[in-house]
C-alpha cells in the first residue's frame, strides 16, 4: 500500500510541477515570449498520460477485482467477518 | 415503523407527519419525481441538438428555458433532496436517536421544496443554472427570473434548516455510549456536508437578494451600466457552489460506504481514513472556487493558487477510492443491483476526477473553457459518481421502505443500460469539447465531428431515457406487488445491519 501511495505522490508531482512552470512562465514582463500552444498542448498530453496509465491501472484492478472476488468464483471464500456481529 | 407501504396509511397521516422517517420518504418521492421531470428536459435538449438546426424546440429561448430549468431541477430539486431522504431515514437511527433533533424544523425544510420547485417550473426562466449577469439583470424576462431567484432563495432556507438539524442530530443527539468516532460514515457524510452547507450557502444568498434589488432597478451591483461587476457575481456564486459540488457528492459516498462493505461482507477498509477524507473535502472545498473563472482576467498569482487548492482535492478522494477498492480486496462479492450501482459509480468517480485534474490546470482550461468538455466534466460527477450512488441506495433501501423487493433483473437491467448510456454521453462530450464545440447553444455548423458526437451522445441518452423507463416500472410494480422482503437481510448476504425497520414511531 504504502508503494502504491509513493507511486502517486510521484505522479502527482509530474502533474504538478508543469504546469506551475506552465503558469510562471508566461510572466507579465515586456518582452517574454512563450508559444502557448505549444505549452498547453504539451501539458496537455503529459497530464492525459498520466491520467489513463493512472486510470488503467485503477480501472484494471476494480474490473480484476470484480471478477477474481465475486461470490460465484470458483476460487471464492467466506470472509473471516462473515458469520460474526461485525 | 418504515414499512410505509407495506401497511398502508391515510396519505394525509403521512404528509403531516413530522417522523423522520415519513419526512423521508416524502422527500424521497419528491425528488424522484423531479428526477424524471428534469430528465425528460434533457432528452429534449439532446433530441433538439441531434442535427443542426431547429429540430423539435422552436427557438433558442426556449432551448435556454429547458436546460435552465433541466440544471436547476436535477441539481436542487433531485440531488439535494435525495439526500435529506437518505439522511432522515438513517441518520437518526445510526446515532440511535428516536428522531431528527428538530422534527417539526424537519418537517418545515421539506415543505419549503414543493412551492420551490412549482416556483422554477411555472416561471421556467432562461439564464442558466448561474443566472449569468449581467443578462439576468438587464433583460432575462419576468417574471420567470424572478420567480427562479425566489426559488432559490427558498430551497437555500430549506438546505440551510435541514444541514442544522443534521449537525445537531448527529454531534449531540446520538446515544451517550457512542463516541464521535464510532459514527457510521454515511452519517460522517452528512456532517461534512451540512457544515459545507452552513458555511457556503449565505454567500450565495446574499448574490440573490442583490440579483434581485438588481433586478428591481434599485441597486447596481452586478451591473456595469451601473459601476457595478458581474465577475463579483461569479465570485459569490461560485464561493457557495464549488463547495457545493462536495455537498452533493459527499452524501453519494457516504451511500457507497454503506453499500461496499456490505456487499463485500466486510468492514470498511479504513473508516478513519474515510473520516479524514470528508472533512479534508469539506475544507478545500474551499479553496478552489476561482479556477471556475481563470478566463476572467485573473493575475497568474491568483491563477495558481486556486489550481493548486483545486488539486488538493485529489489526494481526499483518491483516499476514497483506495478505501473502496481494499474493502472488495478479498471479499466475497454478491453483486446485486445496489452493489453494482456502487462499483460503477466509484469508477466514473475516478474517470470524472481524472478530467478535472486536467480541467484544473490552468492552462489547459484555456482550451476547455466554456466548451462540453465542462459539460462532459460536471456531468460524469452528478450523473456518473451522485446519481449512480444515489439510485444504488435507493435499491438499497427500497425493501426497508416498501417491505418488498424489487425485481433483480429489471435492476441490473437499468445498471447495464445507464452505465453504457452514461459513458457514452459524458465521455464523448469531452471529445467534443476538445474539438471545440461550445456549451448552451441551440444549434451548431454542419461540422462532420460534431455531427457524429452530437449523435453518439443522443443515443446514448436516449438509452438512459429507456433505461429509467424501466427503473420507474420496476419501482412502481414492485413496491406494491413485489415479493415480500426478509427485512432483516433483505440482499442476503448476513452481517449486522442498522435494521431500519425497528425504528419505532410514537406518533403512529
Amino acid at each position: 500500500m504504502k508503494k502504491l501511495v509513493g507511486l502517486f505522490l510521484v505522479l502527482a508531482v509530474i502533474v504538478v510541477i508543469p504546469a506551475i512552470e506552465s503558469a510562471f512562465a508566461a510572466g507579465d514582463e515586456p518582452g517574454e515570449y512563450l508559444d502557448r500552444r505549444a505549452v498547453i498542448w504539451n501539458l496537455f498530453f503529459r497530464m492525459m498520460t498520466i491520467a489513463f496509465v493512472v486510470g488503467a491501472v485503477v480501472s484494471g484492478t476494480m474490473i480484476w477485482q470484480c471478477w477474481r472476488f465475486r461470490e460465484s468464483h470458483p476460487k471464492a471464500k467466506p470472509t473471516a467477518y462473515e458469520g460474526t456481529d461485525w | 415503523m418504515v414499512l410505509e407501504l407495506q401497511k398502508p396509511r391515510p396519505i394525509w397521516q403521512i404528509m403531516f407527519s413530522t417522523h423522520h422517517t415519513d419526512v423521508g420518504l416524502l422527500y424521497l418521492i419528491t425528488s424522484v419525481a423531479f428526477l424524471f421531470m428534469g430528465g425528460a428536459l434533457a432528452l429534449a435538449i439532446r433530441a433538439e441538438l441531434f442535427l443542426p438546426g431547429a429540430q423539435i424546440i422552436g427557438d433558442a429561448m426556449t432551448f435556454n428555458r429547458i436546460f435552465t430549468v433541466h440544471g436547476t431541477t436535477l441539481i436542487f430539486l433531485f440531488i439535494i433532496p435525495f439526500a435529506s431522504a437518505v439522511g432522515n431515514y438513517f441518520v437518526p437511527i445510526m446515532v440511535r436517536y428516536k428522531d431528527m433533533a428538530y422534527p417539526k424544523l424537519n418537517a418545515i425544510a421539506f415543505w419549503m421544496i414543493p412551492p420551490a420547485g412549482a416556483l422554477i417550473w411555472l416561471g421556467f426562466a432562461d439564464f442558466t443554472w448561474y443566472a449569468t449577469p449581467p443578462y439576468s439583470i438587464i433583460s432575462a424576462p419576468g417574471p420567470a427570473a424572478d420567480m427562479w431567484i425566489f426559488g432559490l432563495k427558498i430551497l437555500g432556507i430549506s438546505s440551510v434548516l435541514g444541514a442544522i438539524n443534521f449537525i445537531v442530530t448527529i454531534l449531540k443527539c446520538k446515544h451517550p455510549d457512542m463516541s464521535i468516532g464510532q459514527v457510521p460514515l454515511l452519517a460522517w457524510s452528512f456532517l461534512s456536508s451540512s457544515l459545507i452547507i452552513i458555511v457556503a450557502i449565505p454567500t450565495f444568498a446574499a448574490a440573490l437578494l442583490m440579483l434581485l434589488t438588481d433586478r428591481l432597478g434599485v441597486s447596481g451591483f452586478f451591473n456595469p451600466a451601473m459601476g457595478g461587476d458581474p465577475i463579483a457575481y461569479a465570485h459569490l456564486f461560485w464561493f457557495t457552489f464549488h463547495p457545493e459540488v462536495y455537498v452533493l457528492v459527499i452524501p453519494a459516498i457516504g451511500m457507497m460506504y454503506e453499500i461496499i462493505p456490505r456487499f463485500s461482507r466486510k468492514p470498511i477498509y479504513s473508516y478513519n481514513s474515510g473520516i479524514f477524507a470528508f472533512v479534508l473535502l469539506s475544507i478545500v472545498g474551499f479553496s478552489s472556487w476561482a479556477h471556475h473563472m481563470y478566463a476572467t482576467g485573473m493575475s497568474f498569482t491568483e491563477k495558481t493558487v486556486f489550481m493548486i487548492g483545486t488539486l488538493a482535492a485529489v489526494p481526499a478522494s483518491a483516499m476514497h477510492v483506495f478505501n473502496f477498492i481494499a474493502t472488495m480486496w478479498n471479499a466475497r462479492i454478491k453483486f446485486s443491483t445496489p452493489m453494482m450501482w456502487a462499483v460503477g459509480g466509484i469508477a466514473l468517480f475516478f474517470s470524472a476526477g481524472a478530467g478535472g485534474v486536467a480541467n484544473a490546470a490552468m492552462p489547459l482550461d484555456f482550451s476547455t473553457h466554456d466548451t462540453y468538455w465542462v459539460v462532459g466534466h460536471f456531468h460524469l460527477f452528478v450523473m456518473g459518481t451522485i446519481a449512480f450512488g444515489s439510485i444504488g441506495y435507493l435499491y438499497y433501501m427500497f425493501p426497508y421502505v416498501t417491505g418488498r423487493m424489487y425485481n433483480e433483473t429489471m435492476g441490473k437491467v437499468h445498471f447495464v443500460m445507464s452505465f453504457i448510456g452514461t459513458v457514452l454521453v459524458f465521455f464523448t462530450q469531452h471529445v467534443l469539447g476538445l474539438y471545440g464545440m461550445p456549451r448552451r447553444i441551440f444549434d451548431y455548423p454542419p461540422i462532420p465531428e460534431w455531427i457524429a458526437m452530437n449523435q453518439i451522445v443522443t443515443v446514448g441518452a436516449m438509452i438512459i431515457g429507456v433505461s429509467m423507463a424501466i427503473f420507474l416500472i420496476n419501482m412502481i410494480y414492485s413496491s406494491g406487488k413485489g415479493k415480500l422482503a426478509n427485512t432483516e437481510d433483505p440482499f442476503g448476504v448476513g452481517g449486522k445491519y442498522y435494521y431500519p425497520f425497528e425504528a419505532k414511531n410514537p406518533s403512529h
